[in-house]
């Protein structure tokens, strides 16, 4: 009954998504329009529920959920599991896509009707080739014939509250690309420069995008962090890059739409980075879902599916490339500036976020480039990236640091290095005391540290003046991006790392804190079981600072272990351990981790989510009057 | 000059495409994802047997002959549909297959093969998934090829179609040769 009523649902979204491409493109009328966006809104939304219902209610009918579930998971992860599997990912990435479609039609008003028609007709196409893809190569809802009385579970290691919510906020920021992306082609062919304020409509996108973005892969790495139990959390995976270029592509489109308010100039250029954006998104789905490039994110293999999407991107590409090539000169301007002001500053943060991007893309394809032509196999991982990304983007954050206060047009050097020089003194000596407290001494460590402090001190400075409130969001945000380095920095220079065999009541010293293997227990969990160690942290005065309790657990339904990694969180460091295998002759293998000042990466996230939130706000208001 | 650059995006994009295409469609296909266990014996197991009385035991199984051994399940719908290849291993090639049902009834799966035919000389029962774990399998249907001295030479995951149908003659071929 479900698999009959969802496949109904997908093609009546499918034939919304063709009612709407076709009412936009021939008729423009706005009444058939609001049936069609508000007809595949719902559709969407529908078949979306119905598949978590097939979830909730362990409907074994239906294959998917056979395959991805099981009655005894926790009812949370039961619901999770609708969209931790690739079919059901789609669904819920077409209903996103419907949401935003929603949301353009909502722009609609008699000045700017043809406009918004052209945005929903780009919108509709990209609509009707999600939908397509989804019903003809990964249908959720097919039936099996014969009966089933239980799944075959579900990955464990996705059993996890991080990684629940992880996708949608994911989606959202992928998907939301789309809406710009669709803007911008709306722009380019109707080359209307004048008439419409496009950028003011393409902003609050970028916004919801970017940010969404940053806290899905937040979600990720936090996830990385927790289950893995690599000690780690961002590793260079394909994956993770297929989401840190879209993400890098949006910080420069943020930043260069701010050039087109106010001064008119880099059209083209913002133009065409609002359809690499979303470009990006879906070759990235390509390169995940077609499984060309091996990562930690496995989804079953198919090689259709690959070259549907491609085929896909193709079109979208193509068709918007051809469109921006021919059509883009008109946007092109002759606003020159000088570099020593706020718009320098922009332009060199484009320039160096591009770059790293660029660096990003190569290392990721690599390995692919290299097979073509000369058949070898070979990874490129952590230290490519370590030792090119990261070096290039330093000077983008110093220039981070005074890019706010700089004044538009051109700025007085002197009074300018005078303005600065408290907090640039400042900053280096809270980097001092910083080293005096840590005893531990590294170049890229004093310049991570310098530059965190830099940004901070002088964001704080800002808030504490009376700011305008347009420029809340963006001081908010940089805040975040400096929190951020500061625990990026801390985590990554002063690590440490122990891996021995410990056996009941050994003692290991870590820092300051010593570590107690108390014992070790069988615990029994909802669907699974698992060993537990009890290890005890005490400080250098032999207090008990915490107890901590690793898990070695193993999932009888689908004979997969995993390991849980114990942490203790405080503002300055995680004591973070991790059980590995052995016996109680021999001992057991621990990891133990002192992971300085992770929770600043958190946080900083965070912050740039709400300060991208804040500044969305405030854009909305623009569009509303 | 300068208008032209407005077309390199486009170029790149192209570029970028036709080597994406050219890996998926020529090069590689992803399907045949290179075996931990190729060209390595073949894991050794102990199951029920569907069809015979005594137990399936993987080192009488193998190691004789070339044989084919096919992950599949009543439920799992592309192993309706490469069934007929499977038969067609069998019956017209006379090339041994081995079975392994993946986590299956064994009711449902003795009608299913007495509906479609069966084409396996013996039918190891996976009932907990164990076996698939240890021969690696990603999904069901999946197919090996086994040579006489217990060897895998190939792998595929997915459904066997026309086209891997030949692939896998000529690769039985190449090794009776070699043999």
């Amino acid at each position: 009954m479900i698999t009959y009523l969802g496949n109904f649902l997908l093609w009546l979204s499918l034939f919304f998504a063709i009612f709407q491409f076709i009412v936009c493109r021939y008729y423009n009328k706005y009444k058939f329009t609001k049936t069609a966006t508000l007809g595949l809104l719902i559709s969407s939304l529908m078949s979306f529920f119905l598949l978590m219902y097939a979830y909730i209610v362990s409907d074994f009918s239906v294959l998917n959920v056979f395959q991805n579930s099981h009655t005894t998971k926790p009812l949370i992860y039961k619901i999770s599991a609708a969209w931790g599997n690739h079919e059901g990912s789609m669904l819920l990435w077409i209903f996103i896509l419907t949401v935003f479609n929603y949301f353009l039609f909502k722009l609609h008003n008699k000045k700017n009707s043809y406009f918004v028609l052209k945005a929903l007709e780009t919108q509709a196409f990209i609509i009707v080739g999600f939908i397509l893809f989804t019903a003809l190569t990964s249908n959720p809802f097919i039936r099996i014939e014969s009966e089933q009385s239980n799944g075959l579970g579900f990955n464990p290691i996705l059993q996890d509250p991080a990684l629940a919510i992880h996708p949608p906020l994911l989606y959202i920021g992928y998907v939301g690309f789309s809406a710009v992306f669709s803007i911008s082609v709306a722009t380019l062919a109707l080359d209307q420069n004048e008439k419409i304020l496009w950028h003011v409509y393409m902003k609050p996108f970028v916004l919801v995008a970017w940010s969404f973005l940053t806290i899905g892969i937040a979600l990720g790495s936090i996830w990385a962090y927790y289950e893995l139990g690599w000690g780690g959390w961002w590793f260079w995976d394909p994956v993770e890059n297929a989401s840190f270029m879209p993400w890098l592509i949006g910080t420069a489109l943020l930043h260069s739409l701010i050039m087109v308010e106010k001064k008119k100039s880099l059209q083209t250029w913002v133009l065409l980075l609002a359809i690499l954006a979303f470009l990006l998104s879906v070759i990235g789905t390509f390169l995940v879902r077609s499984g060309i490039l091996t990562s930690v994110h496995t989804f079953a293999l198919d090689p259709s599916r690959g070259i549907y999407i491609l085929t896909f991107a193709a079109l979208l590409g193509i068709y918007s490339l051809v469109l921006y090539g021919l059509k883009s000169k008109k946007f092109l301007n002759k606003n020159y500036f000088t570099f020593f002001s706020k718009e320098g500053s922009i332009l060199f943060n484009n320039i160096v976020v591009i770059v790293v991007c660029a660096t990003v893309f190569l290392g990721t394809l690599y390995p692919l480039l290299v097979e073509i032509f000369t058949n070898n196999k070979i990874s490129v991982g952590e230290p490519y990236f370590n030792s090119t990304a990261v070096p290039i983007m330093l000077p983008a954050i110093l220039v981070m640091g005074i890019g706010p206060i700089l004044a538009w047009g051109k700025e007085d050097k002197i009074i300018f290095f005078k303005k600065i020089s408290p907090i640039f003194l400042f900053s280096i000596l809270v980097t001092f005391l910083f080293f005096l407290n840590y005893k531990s001494y590294s170049a890229i460590g004093i310049v991570g540290i310098f530059l965190s402090f830099w940004i901070i001190l002088n964001n704080l400075l800002i808030l504490i003046r009376k700011i305008k409130k347009n420029l809340l969001g963006m001081v908010v945000a940089h805040l975040g991006i400096g929190v951020l380095i500061l625990g990026i920095t801390g985590s990554s220079i002063w690590q440490i790392e122990k891996i021995i065999k410990m056996k009941i009541k050994n003692e290991i010293q870590i820092q300051e804190y010593s570590v107690v293997f108390n014992n070790i227990t069988e615990i029994k969990g909802p669907n699974y079981v698992a060993l537990q160690g009890i290890f005890t942290v005490y400080d250098d005065q032999k207090n008990v600072i915490t107890k901590l309790t690793p898990e070695n657990r193993f999932y009888p339904i689908t004979k997969i272990f995993t390991t849980e990694a114990s942490i203790h969180t405080n503002l300055f460091r995680d004591l973070y351990i991790v059980l590995g295998k052995g016996n109680l002759s021999d001992g057991w293998i621990v990891k133990i981790y002192h992971n300085p000042l992770v929770i600043w990466i958190w946080i900083g996230s965070l912050t740039i989510f709400l300060g991208g939130m804040i500044s969305m706000k405030h854009n909305m208001k623009k569009i509303i009057k | 000059m300068k208008k032209q650059i407005l077309i390199l995006p486009l170029l790149f994009f192209i570029l970028l495409l036709i080597a994406f295409f050219y890996i998926l469609v020529i090069e590689r296909n992803p399907s045949e994802i290179p075996s931990n266990l190729l060209n390595k014996n073949v894991p050794v197991f102990k199951a029920d047997s569907l069809i015979k009385k005594e137990k399936f035991i993987s080192s009488k199984e193998f190691g004789n002959q070339i044989l084919l051994v096919n992950f599949f399940a009543t439920w799992c719908k592309p192993c309706r549909d490469e069934h007929i290849y499977i038969k067609r291993f069998s019956s017209n090639l006379n090339i041994r297959v081995v079975g392994i049902n993946y986590k299956d009834d064994p009711k449902k799966t003795l009608r299913w093969l007495k509906n479609l035919g069966n084409p396996y000389s013996n039918i190891a029962l996976d009932k907990t998934g164990k076996i698939a774990i240890e021969w690696g399998v990603y999904g069901i249907p999946e197919t090996f090829i086994v040579n006489s001295k217990g060897v895998i030479k190939y792998r595929r995951v997915g459904p066997i179609n026309e086209k891997i149908f030949k692939k896998i003659n000529i690769i039985i071929d190449k090794i009776n040769n070699e043999e």
